[in-house]
């Protein structure tokens, strides 16, 4: 057997993210092992942000045992900044439709809260983005997360060494937490999804514009730590109209036309990057976190609506992530 | 409604907000005492509304950690933050805090973005080049062990510029310096700043209209350097369209500070305003600031 030079390129390409996935989490540093049996996943199809979402939305949510009765939900979207053209935030009109449909479903109280990790001035990015005026118009409340009152919480997890963070009350108060990213590739996480969307719960007030504490001590750790600490119940995540390449900026807009629900964040992460064209083995933080917070594996996840079905032509990311798209 | 009555109303609301602490909570509601919209407030209110603002002071004062920082918000951690900077602006001349601010001082000078350190230096000069910007040129950070951002350089700056010049020596000069080499370094390509990332991964990044204008106000001795020109003129054209009131106030504050004309800018402000409606204690108070630049420059952006 002859072993080619692209033999070996490939080999230490697989080598080096295998190394990749597996070196910054050698032993496990959680406390609790929350993972569910079996998680549930649904997908639904929808193609512009103007068709009728509610409906589909509150059906989409039937599908799953959701107690929300008499219970306080916060709504956490990923609202950054505002640039006109690049599909950063999560559409509004999705959040109004999963406002409407937990309060159909007997919430006592539904509130969107954020904590922008570029914009200090939160009501530009409400009104630019178009917020402001949907959620006035449904009399939706919305908390300012960054700066909200805190509280210090230890961490449920010890990835990095800041043992515990500030957190806004309005969090730690809320009974049902629905995590709602915008499907994007993220240039130092290489995806930001319902995890990585916890950065928004950690406040500015506290630890700055952008939250660099995090950063410092390490982007990976700080999602499974603050993951760990503020447990997220439901996800629904906007990859109507993604982002690929230079996220979670600048990247390119990317159409998959599809809401994803997940009753288990690690879940609905894996089931996203691969709608996305990528291996969610090979992103450390969903291999991680699938020790722990939830089922990354196909055999664990029982999935309803759409058939997922990887595109043809995986996601862009930048160089350092090349190793995390599906060959 | 006229600007004073405006901005009467204001100071109305902000008195209504004051806690028992003597300060003010970020959010209304809100019983936990923040120290930025404490520090604004008091400088809205000034020692014109004499009980308010002693008390304001007193708490000021108060939970000053021993270290000479001040923390964001009472019952924070006590390692200091970059509100520092604002409480040295808020008690700039005052002679009774004289030690307070000389310990602020010290503190304010010691810190310095985790860049600055030559380990760092190097990392960003060789290995991690995503982000654009020269390490040597360094500022201060929102909070100690991470980097220089712009908008806590800016208010450092700022309040260095109050320094009393017994205790002024090469260190403050170097490190106004220092800083303002690096506020020039980030400026986003086509003008304006924010939060510190010009270009990443070779992209532009937008500026954002508040941290252009307490860059500008940082940097308002310096009319002529390239990058202050080009945003002025990015700030002026982007502001005209904006509506959020703490972008507005702040960029009519930085404005009046390059004596651009402001009046239509204030006109429209108080056009839209609901004082009430506003819950961000912040924003109310830079609100109050803007509408009374004469007043309210000299308390924030001193020429050195």
């Amino acid at each position: 057997m002859t072993i080619s030079r692209r033999d070996l390129l490939i080999a230490g390409t697989a080598l080096a993210a295998g190394v990749s996935v597996s070196a910054p989490f050698l032993r496990p540093r959680y406390r609790v092992d929350r993972r569910p049996v079996r998680s549930r996943v649904a997908l639904l199809r929808l193609e512009d942000y103007s068709r009728p979402i509610d409906e589909l939305l509150f059906l989409g949510l039937c599908q799953f045992p959701i107690r929300v009765q008499g219970k306080r939900v916060l709504l956490k979207p990923n609202l950054v900044d505002y640039m006109p053209g690049n599909a950063i935030n999560t559409h509004p009109r999705l959040v109004v439709a999963a406002a409407e449909a937990f309060r159909r479903l007997g919430a006592r109280y539904v509130v969107v809260g954020e904590g922008a990790g570029h914009q200090r001035d939160t009501q530009l990015v409400l009104s630019e983005s178009g917020y402001e005026q949907d959620l006035k118009r449904h009399g939706i409340p919305f908390v300012d997360l960054n700066r909200d009152e805190l509280v210090r919480v230890g961490l449920g997890a010890s990835y990095t060494d800041l043992e515990y963070l500030w957190l806004p009350r309005t969090v730690l108060g809320s009974d049902f937490l629905v995590s709602m990213p915008k499907v994007k590739a993220h240039h130092w996480s290489g995806v930001t999804l319902s995890m990585k969307n916890m950065f928004g719960v950690v406040p500015g007030n506290k630890y700055g514009w952008p939250k660099n504490i995090l950063h410092w001590r390490g982007i990976l750790g700080s999602i499974l730590d603050i993951c760990a600490t503020v447990p997220i119940q439901f996800v629904i995540a906007d990859a109507v109209i993604g982002m690929e390449g230079n996220g979670p900026l600048n990247g390119r807009p990317r159409p998959l036309w599809t809401v994803v629900l997940a009753d288990d964040p690690v879940a609905a992460d894996a089931t996203c990057a691969r709608l996305m064209g990528f291996e969610p083995e090979r992103i450390p933080h969903i291999h991680e976190a699938a020790r722990f917070l939830g089922n990354s594996s196909l055999g664990l996840i029982d999935q309803a609506g759409e058939v997922l079905r990887p595109p043809e032509v995986p996601f862009q990311v930048v160089p350092e992530f090349e190793h995390i798209r599906a060959t | 409604m006229s600007e004073q009555r405006i901005r009467a109303e204001i100071c109305r609301v902000l008195m209504e907000r004051q806690l028992s602490t003597g300060g003010w909570p970020a959010l209304a509601q809100s019983e936990q005492t923040a120290l930025e919209p404490t520090i604004y407030s008091m400088l809205a209110l000034g020692s014109g509304q004499e009980h308010g603002y002693q008390r304001a002071l007193r708490c000021l004062l108060a939970c000053q950690n021993p270290n000479g920082s001040w923390p964001s918000f009472i019952g924070d951690d006590r390692e200091g933050a970059w509100t520092t900077a604002l409480a040295l602006i808020a008690l700039a001349d005052n002679v009774e805090a004289a030690w307070s601010r000389r310990k602020g001082f010290q503190w304010l000078l010691r810190s310095s973005g985790k860049e600055s350190s030559w380990l760092w230096k190097w990392k960003f000069r060789t290995t991690d080049r995503h982000v654009r910007f020269d390490s040597n040129k360094f500022g201060w950070p929102w909070q100690p062990d991470t980097n220089s951002w712009v908008v806590p350089t800016s208010f450092a700056i700022l309040a260095l510029h109050h320094l009393p010049a017994a205790w002024a020596g090469e260190l403050a000069a170097f490190r106004v310096q220092r800083g303002t080499e690096m506020l020039l370094d980030r400026v986003c390509p086509g003008g304006g700043w924010n939060a510190g990332n010009g270009v990443v991964y070779g992209a532009a990044l937008a500026a954002h209209p508040d941290d252009t204008a307490v860059t500008l106000l940082a940097l308002k001795n310096r009319p002529d350097e390239p990058a202050v020109r080009e945003s002025l003129a990015w700030l002026d054209s982007y502001v005209a369209r904006l509506s959020a009131p703490w972008s507005v106030a702040w960029s009519a504050l930085a404005l009046a500070a390059h004596s651009r004309c402001v009046r239509r800018l204030v006109s429209s402000l108080v056009q839209q305003l609901r004082p009430n409606e506003i819950r961000d204690t912040a924003t109310l108070a830079v609100l109050a600031l803007a509408l009374d630049v004469e007043r309210s420059l000299p308390l924030v952006a001193v020429n050195p």
